[in-house]
């Protein structure tokens, strides 16, 4: 049996100006779905999810969460409740982990449950607490982003996202800001979120992840998708002429 | 010249005179304090319609006199009396008090407003996303992201700020306000011991002091997270508020 469609893409296109980075982009995310993006510089895969979450609103296209359609009128969405209440059910990771520097981890990971979702401080408090021991930092929950390194800021940013339980986590290169040696850990995490079965979308630099975790892979070319597909298949027999070079680079 | 005979005399003038001052500059920082958040919003969200009339006020009262300005309420009010009883404000423009205050709480907003623009373009872009990425709405992000780094970042100024506002309301005393030097000049001029002015200077350098350590007890408290690792930006405050 299909899985339920949580987020849905359709034709999305998106300008800057006279700029068109997105040309048309279709994808569709089914529970439990872990969606590598692929492309390299420039061809639009951050702009893509920013516009899943209207962080960018598209300037045409259709993105609905659950079946509910996000309504954008003139490059601007109509209803900001609605805008918001998708995002609560759609959590983000950054490449530049963006975490609020004058709270402490803890506190990062708490302030959306508390004061967006307004749940019970004390029930939101052994569930973060929870979640950062999960993500290897049971010993700096109450450091500021300043005193941890990459690894452990983006470790904190994921548990973050997961605290707000949301249906879908959207990644935008989690690991492209980090020393090498700091990767590792934070694969790890997303790893583990992957056989949770939790629904992912991850735009990544990284091939193994894209070939041994995700279920699909999507190659982004010029904003348009060039070539989609399980990874067992995109890896082993790329069909277009891009895709065969962006691996042949990237190697 | 009897120095300690001076303050031994007229201490409960001079008391009282601290005591006015730190209303007056207490109350002007306070109100500023409320309208410049609202003003700094507008400099950077709004539109040009509020944008080209508040910089204009904010060019004015940064590029004036503070004593024109306060000359400017006390003497205007004056001359438009009979049309400031007809709504009702006499009543207000009639105490010098209340006309030193005015021209403060609009002199101090005008300097507040730039200092938290300021704070409020500080705060990295990634936060504010982040705030919107969990479904915090416009307001909510103000109040949980943007204001909290922006007041961060801007605290030491605002401190400065408010220090010379302590010490710019002596101007208040040229339009007969009884503050701590207001007081100062009435004794002098009884007892022509220009040593009641050392007494008036360390008085407001014992006000000045105070205002430091307790904005500066805040300011721990506010950023554990700077003051944990970087000292050294305390240095960089000390060096400002003694120049
Ligand atoms: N806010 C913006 N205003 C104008 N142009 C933009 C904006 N954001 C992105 N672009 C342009 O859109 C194009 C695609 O950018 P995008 O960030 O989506 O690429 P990307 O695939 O994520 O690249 P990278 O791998 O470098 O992150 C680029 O040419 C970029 O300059
Ligand atoms: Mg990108």
């Amino acid at each position: 049996m299909a899985e339920a469609v949580v987020l849905k893409a359709e034709d999305i296109c998106k300008s800057f100006g006279s700029l068109e980075v997105l040309k048309g982009i279709t994808l569709e995310a089914r529970n439990h779905d872990v969606i590598s993006i692929l492309g390299s510089s420039g061809s639009g895969k951050s702009t893509f999810l920013r516009c899943l979450n209207m962080l960018d609103p598209p300037t045409s296209g259709k993105v609905s969460v659950h079946g509910e359609e996000i309504v954008v009128k003139n490059g601007h969405p109509a209803d900001m409740r609605q805008v918001e209440r998708a995002r609560q059910r759609l959590g983000m990771v950054f490449q530049q982990f963006n975490l609020w520097t004058h709270r402490t981890a803890i506190e990062n990971v708490m302030e959306g449950p508390i004061h967006v979702l307004k749940q019970p401080k004390a029930e939101v408090k052994e569930r973060a607490e929870a979640l950062l021991v999960r993500v290897g930092l049971a010993e700096r929950m109450n450091m500021y982003p300043s005193q941890l390194s990459g690894g452990q800021q983006q470790r904190v940013a994921i548990a973050r996202a997961l605290c707000m339980e949301p249906d879908a986590i959207l990644f935008d290169e989690p690991t492209s800001a980090l020393d090498p040696e700091l990767v590792g850990e934070v694969l790890r995490v997303m790893q583990s979120l992957a056989a949770e079965g939790r629904t992912m979308i991850v735009v990544t630099h990284e091939m193994s992840f894209a070939r041994d975790v995700s279920t699909e892979v999507v190659f982004m070319h010029k904003g348009k998708i060039a070539e989609q597909g399980p990874p067992k298949e995109m890896f082993g027999s790329p069909k277009t002429e891009v895709f065969q070079k962006f691996i042949a680079d990237v190697r | 010249m009897d120095v300690f005979g001076v303050f031994a005399q007229f201490w409960p003038e001079l008391l009282s005179g601290v005591g006015i001052t730190i209303k007056l500059a207490g109350l002007g920082a306070i109100i500023a304090g409320f309208l410049a958040p609202l003003l700094a919003l507008v400099r950077v969200n709004g539109g040009p319609a509020a944008q080209v009339p508040l910089r204009f006020y904010i060019s004015f009262m940064r590029g004036t006199p503070l004593l024109a300005q306060m000359f400017l309420i006390y003497y205007g009010s004056g001359q438009f009396r009979p049309f400031l009883q007809d709504i009702g404000l006499w009543n207000f423009f009639r105490e010098p008090f209340n006309c030193a205050l005015l021209a403060f709480v609009m002199n101090s907003t005008a300097y507040q407003t730039e200092i938290l623009r300021g704070g409020i373009m500080g705060v990295p872009h990634g936060e504010i996303e982040a705030g919107k990425a969990v479904g915090m709405s416009y307001v909510m992000s103000l109040r949980r992201v943007v204001f909290p780094h922006a007041y961060r970042i801007a605290w030491p100024a605002l401190g400065n700020e408010i220090i010379l506002l302590i010490k710019a309301s002596a101007l208040a005393s040229v339009v007969t306000v009884f503050d701590l030097m207001g007081q100062t000049r009435a004794i002098f001029q009884k007892t022509f011991d220009f040593s009641v002015y050392i007494w008036a200077a360390v008085l407001y350098l014992c006000l000045t002091a105070a205002f430091v350590w307790i904005w500066r007890r805040f300011e721990h408290r506010l950023s554990p997270h700077i003051h944990g690792k970087r000292p050294s930006l305390l240095g960089a405050m000390t060096k400002r508020e003694t120049a």
